[in-house]
C-alpha cells in the first residue's frame, strides 16, 4: 500500500518537474511579442455548431463578427443541429454576414462535417456557442499557420465571467490547463483540440476524413488521429477565448464525466501509441501519465477518505469510552514531519507554480487567481468523483451524453 | 502580453527526462532525509528528558533515605517527576508511530523509560505508605504487536482517568519489551500474555476495563480531587 502511494507520488511529481524543466528550457530563449499581424491572411471559416443554444449564441456571433480580420477572408457558419428552441431564428438575424444552415440532429461531429462540405476556406475552426473570442484571437492564430508544418492551432481558454464558487475554482483550473496545453504543444504532444476556437488546416481535416463521434469527445479523437498521422498541433495562448463553465456541481459532473470518459475510451482506441517511441513525448510520457493521473487521483482520494474514516472511528470510540473530547497537542514535537507529508506539500507547491505559470502564459501576469486556496483544498476532493464515475462507465462502455 | 507560441515536434529529448528524474529523486531523498532528521531530534529530546528524570529519581530516592530527618511535605504528591513522566510516555508513543525512526534507538528509549517508571512506582509506593499519601497506582500492560485489539481503547480510558485524577498514577508497560526488571515485575504479579492487563492493588485484571469498571475496582477514586480542566472537558451526558 505504502509502496503504491510513494510510486504514484513519484510519478506525479516527476511529471510536474518534467513539465517545469521543459518550460524553463523552452522559455529561456522566448520573448513576449506584441506583433500579432500575419504576413498573409489565409481564408478562414469559423463554424458554430448549435443544438438549443438560444441563450449564448448571440454573444458568440457578435464576438466573431468583431474579430480583427479582413472581412473577405472570414466566413462565419452556423449549423443548427436540429435545435428545438429559437437558435435558428437568432442565428438568422445575423445573416447575410453569417451563413446559417439547419439540419437534422446528429451530433456535433455531423454539424462540423456539414460545414466542412460547405466551405472552401483554407482554415476551418470551431467555436462552441457558449464561448466568445477576443478581437485579436484569429490574427494570433493565423500567424502560427505561417509555419507550414502546423496543421492545427489551439487557443488560450479562460473562464467567462465566473460567478459561483465552483466557477471561480474552475477559473484556477483553467490556468493550469493553459499551462498544460501550452507545454503539450511545446512537446509536440497535444491530444485535444478544444471546441472553443481550435482552428485546423481544412485540407488536413479532409485528408483525415473529417470529424468523428469519438465517444462524445470529437475534439480529442480528431487530435489523436492527427497525431497518429504525424500532424503538428500548436498552441497560441494569446488567442484568447472565454468559455462559459458549469455553474452547478451537477452540470460540472456531467461535463467532466464526458471529458474523462472520452479520454479513456479514445486512449483505448489509440492504445498503440502508449509507450511507443515512434510517437515521441506523446507516447512516452504525455498519454501514459495522463492515464496514470486519473488512477492516482482516485487512489489518493480514497486513501484520504479511508484514513479520515479510521481517525473518526478512533475519536468516536475514545469519546464513547471516556466521555472526554481528545485535545490535540499544539507542541512542535507533534507536527507531522513524515516524508509523505513533505512530498504532498511539495506537490501542492508545484501545483501553485503551475497556476502562476499558466497565468503568465495566458495573460502575462504571474499572479494566481484569488480563489487559488479554495481550488487547492476543495476542488481536489471533487475531481475524484467524476474520475471514478468516468472510469466505471468507460469500463462498461456505457456511452455518455452531452446533456 | 501573452507569450508567443512554441511550435515543436514530439521527438523526445532524453536529457530533459533525465534532468527531471534527478530533480524528482533529489526531492524524494530530501523528504526522507528531513523526516529522519526530525525523528532523530525527537529521540534526542526524549533522551535528554529521560536523563533529567533519572536525576530527579535519584534525588527523590536520596530525599526518601533522608526522610527520618525531614518532613513528608518535602515530597509532594505532585512531584516534578510525575508531571514529566506521562508526557514523556506520550511522546515516546508518538515516536513509535513514525517512519524512519532508528528501531534500536527506539527500543533503548523504551527500556530506559520503563525502568524509570518501575523506579518511580516503587519509590512512590514507599513514599505513599510512609507518609500516608492518597496516591493510587495502576500498572498497565499492553502489546503493540497487533495481538491486542482492545489495548488502544484501554489506553484511552487510562489516559482519561489520569487526566481526571492527578493523584492516580498510571504506569504503562510494553509486555513484549526485553527488560529484566519488567520481567521480574510481571512475574511478581503473575501477569500472563492476555492483554490488556491491569495490576491494581496487587491484583491482576485481564481484558478491557471501562471507566466504570475501574471505578468499581478502585472505589477510593471518588475521594481523589479532579482537575479543573478535565472536569470542564468532560462531556455532560447526564444533565
Amino acid at each position: 500500500m505504502e509502496l503504491v502511494t510513494y510510486t504514484l507520488l513519484f510519478v506525479s511529481l516527476y511529471f510536474e518537474v518534467f513539465l517545469l524543466v521543459t518550460f524553463l528550457e523552452k522559455i529561456a530563449y522566448r520573448k513576449h511579442s506584441a506583433a500579432s499581424t500575419p504576413q498573409t491572411y489565409p481564408s478562414v471559416a469559423i463554424v458554430v455548431p448549435c443544438f438549443n443554444e438560444e441563450r449564448g449564441l448571440g454573444a458568440t456571433l457578435h464576438s466573431l463578427l468583431a474579430l480583427h480580420y479582413p472581412a473577405g477572408k472570414l466566413e462565419v457558419i452556423v449549423v443548427d443541429d436540429g435545435s428545438t428552441d429559437k437558435t435558428f431564428a437568432i442565428a438568422s438575424e445575423f445573416a447575410p454576414q453569417v451563413r446559417v444552415f439547419r439540419k437534422e440532429n446528429g451530433g456535433k461531429h455531423t454539424a462540423m462535417n456539414f460545414a466542412l462540405a460547405q466551405t472552401n476556406a483554407e482554415l476551418i475552426g470551431c467555436l462552441d456557442a457558449d464561448s466568445v473570442v477576443e478581437p485579436e484571437a484569429l490574427l494570433r492564430t493565423a500567424r502560427v499557420f505561417e509555419q507550414t508544418e502546423v496543421s492545427a492551432v489551439t487557443p488560450g481558454i479562460h473562464v467567462r465571467a465566473p460567478h459561483t464558487l465552483l466557477q471561480h475554482m474552475q477559473n484556477v483550473e483553467y490556468r493550469i490547463s493553459i499551462f498544460i496545453r501550452f507545454m503539450q504543444a511545446a512537446l509536440g504532444s497535444a491530444f485535444v483540440t478544444p471546441g472553443p476556437f481550435s482552428v485546423f488546416r481544412t485540407s488536413v481535416v479532409r485528408e483525415l476524413g473529417g470529424w468523428r463521434e469519438g465517444h462524445s469527445t470529437e475534439d480529442m479523437e480528431l487530435a489523436l488521429r492527427m497525431q497518429a498521422g504525424g500532424h503538428l498541433i500548436a498552441n497560441a495562448p494569446g488567442a484568447v477565448v472565454y468559455t462559459t463553465t458549469p455553474r452547478t456541481f451537477r452540470a460540472l459532473l456531467r461535463q467532466r464525466v464526458r471529458w474523462t470518459y472520452g479520454f479513456l475510451r479514445n486512449a483505448l482506441d489509440y492504445r498503440y501509441m502508449l509507450a511507443n517511441r515512434s510517437y515521441g513525448n506523446l507516447g512516452l510520457i504525455v498519454l501514459p501519465l495522463a492515464l496514470v493521473s486519473i488512477f492516482s487521483g482516485i487512489y489518493f482520494f480514497f486513501s484520504v477518505v479511508f484514513q479520515l474514516t479510521i481517525s473518526l472511528i478512533s475519536t468516536y470510540t475514545r469519546v464513547e469510552q471516556t466521555g472526554l473530547l481528545p485535545h490535540p497537542s499544539l507542541e512542535l514535537y507533534y507536527v507531522n514531519t513524515s516524508a509523505m507529508w513533505f512530498l504532498v506539500w511539495v506537490a501542492i507547491l508545484f501545483v501553485v507554480v503551475l497556476i502562476c505559470a499558466g497565468s503568465w502564459i495566458g495573460s502575462g501576469s504571474r499572479k494566481p487567481p484569488l480563489s487559488t486556496p479554495l481550488f487547492l483544498f476543495f476542488y481536489s476532493f471533487l475531481v475524484p468523483i467524476w474520475l471514478s464515475v468516468a472510469v466505471v462507465r468507460a469500463f462498461f462502455n456505457t456511452g455518455v451524453r452531452w446533456r | 502580453m501573452p507569450i508567443e507560441p512554441i511550435v515543436n515536434n514530439r521527438t523526445a529529448r532524453w536529457g530533459t527526462y533525465a534532468i527531471a528524474f534527478v530533480i524528482t529523486a533529489a526531492i524524494f531523498a530530501t523528504a526522507f532525509w528531513a523526516s529522519v532528521y526530525f525523528n532523530t531530534r525527537r529521540a534526542a529530546e526524549i533522551r535528554t528528558a529521560q536523563d533529567s528524570i533519572s536525576v530527579d529519581i535519584l534525588s527523590l530516592e536520596t530525599q526518601f533515605d533522608l526522610l527520618a530527618q525531614h518532613s513528608c511535605q518535602d515530597i509532594s504528591e505532585n512531584s516534578v517527576l510525575s508531571k514529566e513522566i506521562q508526557p514523556l510516555g506520550e511522546r515516546l508513543a508518538y515516536l513509535e508511530t513514525q517512519r524512519g525512526v532508528n528501531q534500536d534507538e527506539l527500543t533503548r528509549l523504551k527500556r530506559y523509560y520503563s525502568l524509570l517508571q518501575i523506579k518511580d512506582l516503587l519509590l512512590m509506593q514507599q513514599v505513599a505508605q510512609k507518609c500516608g499519601l492518597k496516591s493510587v497506582f495502576i500498572q498497565y500492560f499492553y502489546s503493540n504487536k497487533g495481538d491486542c485489539a482492545k489495548c488502544e481503547q484501554q489506553g484511552y480510558v487510562l489516559t482519561a482517568l489520569s487526566e481526571l485524577y492527578p493523584q492516580l498514577r498510571v504506569y504503562s508497560f510494553d509486555y513484549n519489551l526485553d527488560l529484566g526488571a519488567l520481567r521480574t515485575l510481571t512475574q511478581i504479579h503473575d501477569v500472563q500474555n492476555e492483554l490488556p492487563a491491569l495490576v491494581i492493588n496487587n491484583k491482576t485484571y485481564y481484558g478491557f476495563k471501562s471507566m466504570d469498571d475501574i471505578g468499581k475496582i478502585l472505589p477510593q477514586l471518588k475521594t481523589l480531587k479532579k482537575t479543573a480542566t478535565s472536569t470542564a472537558q468532560k462531556l455532560d451526558t447526564n444533565p
